[in-house]
């Protein structure tokens, strides 16, 4: 076992709340895991030594750090900074059936309730999710009520200074019938650490619109994960945006508990310098007549490693499952690596399934076409790859954000040299 | 329906019988005296001994490999018996007349009539009973031309610098748990050198046979073609019917030197064990070939049989506008489980590689594609197409795809899609339409669906590969 994990062990030991349970149960689990080497499946194209390394420390002040702004997005602000949820940034009357609250805070009914629920869905093999079960102390818990429609989206950023180290947790419950939007968003400084996880209840007949940002870049470890439990008729819609950094992991499961769910993923990764971006999304459908679209798209320039795994498990009972994963990389220097493995595991005979995945670099017609019109090399580069992503942009259900993020990606294809 | 199923599925195995045939076996255990034993047994020189125990020694370092997907009770390495040769071997037969008739009895049982395939395909068949080589024919042909084919135990005598050179120069002694131990007690198998620019007049042909219960079976087949060389290779096996598990770790080592071509064809049917899944060979098999420049390598097998099956014929493509293709058909049934599928390593320029697989999985089989694909730095202009179709036969059957793709060169162009249906009921209806009944009718969808793997069999090869899948599926029709 590494000393970090013995030291956040040792720390988490120290506590004592409502989620006592879960966080004993996490220690024990801890206390039993092999720190993953290369060997680990896992953990196979993401070395952790950074992690082992990392001196990263806890940071008690809440002051000074306030969420970037996004243009045109009104969003109800539900603010971690270093660890801590910074309930004077959540300004907003909150709307009729959404509650927001601090797990603490619960009345006991509720806090029982919270309990059951707490990593229910995200499962235990996380290493770093059970490591967030055990240091996460402010676990915010969000409920919808049945047939409730938040027009508002409701934004998590988990901010953090130079230096620190966090565990954030949220806690989402959407009632029946009910719809929601959630922004979440890293905002790291340099040589820190963070997790940052995420589980959404998603019951019969609700609608779950979801955006993952990780634009932070440079020194630090960003480990996180959503994780979706999808009943009857449920539907979701998850976009990921992210840039790479020292260390940036994210791991996603969504689950089709309920017949004829209907899930859609789409993520897009830009890595420059020497980042790392591991992506590892896993679809379980336990239920039949449920359907997932996955569309994975990645630009790796310079010294950057991308590492995704796509897994697709259908369930002896899911039979009447459709589900797709295209995942298409381009690969922009020869120093760049990128790593990919898309997985079927397939245990019922009346589905549709099928993923596709190519590494390639851009088309070297198309580029010529655009040279042909007087458009310079490098501006053309930009062009097509920024057509490449900008086709998933598009399908974002939220314009605002849509608008927000174009920007800021293309600022990021002018600076990747192409080389 | 399900009657057809159930019936189909209880079918007996039809190769499965033992033969009577004395032969000398070691008692199970394994230890360095064994493997000094089976050393002096194929009268080795020192060299090879000293090899083999420094492979042994690796191996006892070594832990089994638990990433497949599939699942079987352990192994236990002491219980097996690690050498059987049959006994009429002290006087080695010049020609056929001089076999053992119960031998050669036993190939006709299984349809395989080994003279008339001689005179009939102009095949040199190399028949492995059990451990050791018996058979050789049409030598004089194949010297001729200069071609080297002949047990591997004899090459070790007569060729010892091709062996010393070649052997483990492809799959190394430490490569995994199963290579180490085909290394240390590795009993026979084949060997094949093509002198430079020739084109091996005949296709060669070895059949493997596995008959001594308790036996495990360690081939160690090793194929050089030099510059400019062309061979085509077939592998075919079928097995007594048994109730033990048998242990088969094969290595297979290919290497094509420049502008060589060598393409390795398989008929896989071992048995698969009872319909609890009682029984069975366990396939536990490494083969890996190296291309040096403009090289070309080909693999393309036909899995039907063995309980559970692990095997990832690969290439190296280290040569610049070297090509490695691999084409397979598994079929699991029963309770069947197969993890294969391929490795394409594309060390040089232009390297291109092409990977089609098709698995079919009915009853209660497991059925896994396992591949890599790795683009190194140096591969520029390097070129990967990977096509991966499962079919599902029934609804208590698993069909799974596990591919690594991993590219650090952007000029090199990586594709991979993979597909799982099951036989749709528009081409059922389409085929009993035209007056074919539903057996015929899965029949002929799971050939069209195996076509573009079937066409790169040798002619023999197919037609025999096409029966066996006929046979399998009798009757899977839901």
């Amino acid at each position: 076992m590494s000393e970090w994990l013995e030291s956040a062990i040792t720390r988490a030991q120290g506590i004592n709340d409502w989620l006592l349970p879960k966080r004993a149960n996490a220690i024990e689990l801890l206390s039993n895991t092999k720190w993953p080497t290369r060997k680990a499946e896992a953990w196979r194209y993401t070395p952790l030594r950074s992690v082992e390394r990392s001196v990263a420390k806890a940071i008690n002040d809440v002051v000074g750090l306030s969420p970037v702004d996004i243009t045109d997005l009104s969003a109800i602000e539900l603010v971690f900074v270093n660890g801590k949820f910074d309930a004077t940034q959540l300004t907003k009357v909150l709307p009729k059936g959404l509650s927001i609250s601090l797990g603490k805070n619960l009345d006991s009914a509720q806090q029982k309730g919270a309990l059951e629920t707490f990593s229910s869905i995200k499962p235990e093999r996380h290493l770093f999710g059970l490591v967030n079960d055990a240091l996460a102390q402010d676990v915010v818990v969000v409920t919808v009520a049945d047939g409730v429609d938040i027009a508002e989206p409701i934004r998590i950023s988990s901010l953090l200074s130079q230096g620190g180290e966090s565990h954030t947790r949220v806690q989402v419950t959407l009632g029946d019938g009910s719809r929601l939007a959630v922004i979440e968003d890293v905002q790291a400084q340099g040589d820190s650490l963070n997790t940052a996880f995420v589980e959404y209840h998603v019951a019969s007949n609700a609608q779950l619109e979801h955006y993952r940002f990780a634009l932070q870049t440079g020194s630090n470890i960003s480990i996180g994960g959503s994780h979706f439990n999808l009943l009857d008729r449920a539907k979701m819609h998850s976009t990921i945006v992210a840039f790479g950094s020292d260390l940036s992991r994210l791991d996603t499961d969504i689950i089709h508990a309920g017949e004829f769910a209907d899930a859609k993923l789409n993520a897009m990764y830009l890595l420059d310098g020497k980042e790392l971006f591991d992506l590892h999304a896993t679809v379980e459908h336990a239920m039949p007549n449920g359907t997932t679209e996955e569309n994975v798209r990645c630009i790796a320039a310079d010294r950057s490693r991308a590492v995704f795994n796509g897994r697709i498990h259908i369930h002896r009972d899911a039979q009447k499952t459709l589900a797709e994963l295209n995942n298409r990389n381009l690969l922009m220097s020869n120093t760049a690596e990128i790593n990919t493995k898309p997985e079927l595991e397939i245990y019922a005979d009346d589905v549709r399934c099928a993923h596709g995945a190519t590494v390639a670099q851009i088309d070297k017609q198309a580029l010529y076409y655009l040279q042909t019109r007087g458009i310079s090399r490098s501006k053309a580069q930009v062009m097509l790859n920024f057509g490449f992503i900008n086709e998933l942009i598009d399908l974002m259900p939220n314009a605002a954000l849509a608008e927000w993020v174009r920007p800021i990606i293309r600022e990021r294809f002018s600076q990747m040299e192409v080389k | 329906m399900t009657e057809q199923i159930d019936k189909a599925l209880a079918r007996e195995y039809e190769a499965g019988f033992v033969s009577d045939v004395e032969s000398e076996t070691f008692e199970p255990g394994l230890d360095e005296s064994v493997i000094q034993r089976i050393s002096e047994m194929k009268g080795e020189p020192e060299w090879m001994l000293e090899w083999r125990l420094s492979a042994f020694r690796e191996w006892l370092e070594m832990e089994e490999p638990d990433w497949a997907l599939v699942d079987y009770p352990k192994i236990d390495f002491q219980a097996i018996s690690y050498y059987s040769a049959p006994k009429s071997m002290k006087d080695k037969p010049k020609s056929l007349d001089e076999v053992d008739p119960e031998l050669l009895r036993t190939y006709e049982k299984l349809g395989i009539p080994l003279i008339e395939q001689q005179m009939l395909a102009g095949i040199a068949v190399d028949a492995v009973f059990d451990s050791v080589s018996v058979v050789t024919t049409f030598r004089d042909k194949l010297e001729e031309a200069g071609v080297i084919f002949c047990p591997i135990s004899e090459a070790i005598k007569k060729h010892p610098e091709l062996v010393k050179k070649y052997l483990g120069s492809v799959v190394a002694k430490k490569d995994n748990y199963y290579s180490a131990l085909n290394c240390a007690v590795f009993t026979d198998g084949s060997f094949v050198y093509i002198p430079k620019g020739t084109r091996c007049p005949m296709e060669l042909s070895t059949y493997f046979r596995i008959n001594e219960q308790n036996t495990g079976q360690f081939e160690r087949t090793l194929i050089i073609a030099d510059e400019g060389s062309h061979v085509s290779y077939l592998e075919g096996c079928t097995a007594p019917q048994r109730d033990e598990n048998q242990l088969h770790a094969a290595v297979v080592e290919l290497v094509a030197m420049d502008n060589a071509e060598i393409k390795y064809s398989t008929v896989q049917n071992w048995y698969p064990g009872d319909e609890n899944g009682k029984g069975g060979i366990y396939n536990f098999v490494t083969k890996r070939g190296i291309c040096h420049t403009s090289a070309k390598i080909s693999w393309t097998q036909v899995e039907t049989g063995s309980a559970v099956t692990w095997k990832y014929p690969s290439c190296i493509l280290k040569g610049d506008n070297s090509v490695g293709e691999f084409y397979s058909v598994a079929l699991t049934r029963g309770r069947q489980q197969a993890d294969t599928g391929t490795k394409m390593i594309h060390i040089g320029k232009n390297t291109k590689s092409t990977i089609i697989t098709k698995g079919i999985s009915a009853g209660k089989s497991n059925n896994s594609y396992r591949g890599l694909v790795r683009m190194n730095p140096g591969a520029d202009g390097a070129r990967n197409f990977t096509q991966c179709d499962s079919l599902l036969i029934g609804d208590q059957c698993g069909a799974h795809t596990f591919p690594y793709v991993e590219s650090r060169n952007p000029s090199a162009i990586i594709e991979h899609e993979a597909t799982t249906s099951k036989v749709s009921d528009e081409q059922m209806f389409l085929c009993r339409q035209r007056g074919l009944d539903p057996e015929k009718a899965v029949s002929m969808i799971v050939n069209g669906f195996c076509k573009e793997v079937f066409k790169e069999l040798p002619m023999e090869f197919a037609v025999e590969a096409g029966k066996l899948l006929e046979i399998s599926l009798e009757g899977s029709v839901g």
